[in-house]
């Protein structure tokens, strides 16, 4: 399957700080791809320079087949900015209208492809109101549509919930569905990790600028298990044991939450809680969310 | 690039700040037409063509020197945030990764603003010229000459501000091109006082501030164009004051404002190319 998205050692430095560093990435064409870490981690920053926002200071990347920069691949390329912000004294269809002209659109396509935008993400009826009447969520929603202006094969979507209310953000989710569903291919920066899981076909972890994991979201909880312990008795002692064959996620009151790596684990598990000295209760594993591996991978750093 | 510049040109009739330049343009010209109006009615009727030969052309200066600073107020405050605005708002994040290249953005603006301001300027100029014509009846040769002088003043201006702009913040380019305006100001007084006194350390320092920002100089040539010397055996009355201009700036100031002008823009480009956002 071709690349929508292909990066090697891309690096960002500002001054002596690390933006981003040697990101190595593939996306293929047709997928969801979940961009995933903490604030600060590097996520806008590696957008940022796929989109020509920010230059990078060392490595290459391409998009659609072709490199940073290059204008006919941008005409395929759409994206909504995390600080989404536009003209306040347009009116929604006037904005479109000039996104539509930086997209070298002609007038008949433009015809077309304004109102059915502005209709999919639900704006249609403000489409003669000035931006500065627009609320929050709704200038959230235009801003989808500007990305959605050139039906594009490639969208970059940095954080495209964060304003809207539970119905918005799943109209939102089926939208990138129905994309996926014709070819396109999503690049996703959210922090929003169920919303995430419950489409992303790939994810990709990133943390002080470096992608620390990455894979398909249900192989990588596959391999790795949380167990929630019923205890009492609970003492350093016994907590230093359990890490001696478990990573400790959480601990408080009688109940302690651990990662293991698969079930092979839990045996050896039970049996350093009982020579610890703790009295086990209860002992019940389940899979990993991507929220746990996300704190999982963020805690091993630490 | 032509999306941008109809963009900007469009733009820049929703700015306040240009509501604001046409209110103070048009209490300007009320004022104007007024003391004009009865200037000439008293000398007129004291039947004194030496003093209306004196005073008419100082009033069109008069009218041409403060045209010029309402022109430079619109020209800084609507070019510092040209750029460091939509930088600041986020506005520019959805339009650069647009298929156009960032000199297309730069080029575009800067051909928008530069349209919009020298129109204002023309229209200044006209404006100040027909009250001129129309109560004195004084007709000064080279007037388009001069009006393509006072319309290349803002562009001078805005070329810095433009690049301030890509640099910097709003605040902080806006702070910076008023103080070089403030340089360009005082350094044509100084250099006009040093005419008159012939003090060449006083024309030196203006000769200075000329190259730092030669908006005065253009003002000081479009005054020399207006009523040149070799036409008027009472010129040299006619040019003292601070309104005047007691020595001709060359035509190489002229090609030096202009290269001043295409410097800056090149300067733009440049910064604006590898500018992170």
């Amino acid at each position: 399957m071709s690349l929508a998205i292909q990066t090697n050692d891309l690096t960002k430095y500002y001054g002596s700080h690390v933006g981003c560093r040697q990101i190595d990435l593939s996306v293929s064409r047709g997928q969801i791809f979940g961009f995933l870490g903490p604030n600060g981690a590097g996520k806008s920053t590696f957008v940022k320079m796929l989109v020509g926002l920010i230059k990078p200071t060392s490595g290459s990347a391409s998009l659609l087949g072709a490199g940073l920069g290059n204008i006919e691949s941008r005409k395929k390329i759409g994206y909504l900015p995390e600080n989404f912000s536009y003209h306040e004294w347009l009116t929604g269809r006037q904005l479109l209208d000039f996104h539509a002209s930086l997209y070298k659109m002609d007038r008949g396509t433009r015809f077309r492809r304004i109102p059915l935008v502005m209709d999919l993400v639900g704006v249609s009826g403000a489409a003669g109101k000035k931006v500065r009447t627009y609320s929050k969520g709704m200038r959230q929603r235009l801003g989808l549509a500007c990305a959605l202006l050139p039906d594009p094969d490639l969208l970059f979507l940095d954080e495209p919930t964060s304003a809207l209310d539970p119905l918005g953000r799943r109209e939102v989710r089926e939208i990138l569905v129905g994309l996926r569903e014709r070819g396109k291919t999503i690049f996703l920066n959210s922090h929003l990790l169920s919303e995430v899981e419950m489409i992303c076909d790939r994810v990709a972890f990133i943390r002080d600028g470096s992608i620390i994991a990455q894979g398909d979201p249900g192989e990588m909880g596959a391999d790795r298990m949380v167990v929630e312990l019923q205890l009492e008795n609970i003492t350093g002692g016994l907590l230093d044991k359990i890490k001696s064959s478990a990573r400790i996620i959480s601990s408080g009151g009688n109940t302690v939450r651990v990662a293991v790596k698969n079930k092979e684990e839990i045996p050896a598990l039970a049996e350093a809680v009982v020579s610890g000295g703790g009295r086990l209760y209860r002992m019940a594993h389940e899979k990993v969310s991507l929220e746990e591996i996300f704190i999982s991978l963020l805690k091993e750093g630490d | 690039m032509f999306t941008i510049f109809r963009f900007t040109f469009r733009e820049a009739f929703t700015r306040k700040v240009l509501l604001v330049s046409l209110i103070m343009a048009a209490v300007f010209l009320g004022l104007y037409w007024t003391g004009v109006y009865y200037a000439v009615k008293d000398i007129e009727k004291a039947h004194n063509q030496l003093l209306a030969s004196v005073i008419y052309p100082q009033l069109l200066l008069f009218g041409l020197y403060f045209g010029s600073f309402i022109v430079s107020f619109l020209t800084i405050l609507s070019t510092a945030g040209i750029i460091s605005s939509e930088v600041e708002s986020g506005v520019i994040q959805a339009v650069i990764p647009k298929p156009i290249r960032r000199s297309e953005i730069v080029l575009g603006k800067f051909l928008g603003q530069g349209v919009f301001l020298a129109a204002y300027a023309a229209l200044l100029f006209a404006s100040i010229y027909a009250i001129i014509y129309t109560k004195t009846g004084i007709r000064p040769a080279g007037s388009g000459e001069a009006a393509l002088l006072f319309s290349l003043q803002p562009l001078v201006l805005m070329s810095v501000t433009f690049l301030l702009s890509t640099l910097t913040t709003t605040v902080a380019s806006g702070t910076v091109a008023f103080m070089l305006y403030s340089v360009a100001m005082v350094g044509g007084f100084i250099e006009q006082i040093g005419g008159i006194i012939n003090n060449l350390s006083l024309k030196n320092a203006g000769i200075l501030s000329s190259l730092i920002m030669p908006v005065d100089s253009l003002y000081r040539k479009i005054v020399y164009v207006l009523i040149p010397p070799a036409s008027n055996p009472i010129s040299a009355v006619q040019q003292m004051g601070p309104f005047g201009s007691s020595a001709e700036p060359s035509v190489w100031m002229i090609t030096y404002s202009i290269l001043y002008v295409l410097a800056f823009l090149c300067l733009s480009l440049h910064y604006f190319a590898r500018k992170d956002i």
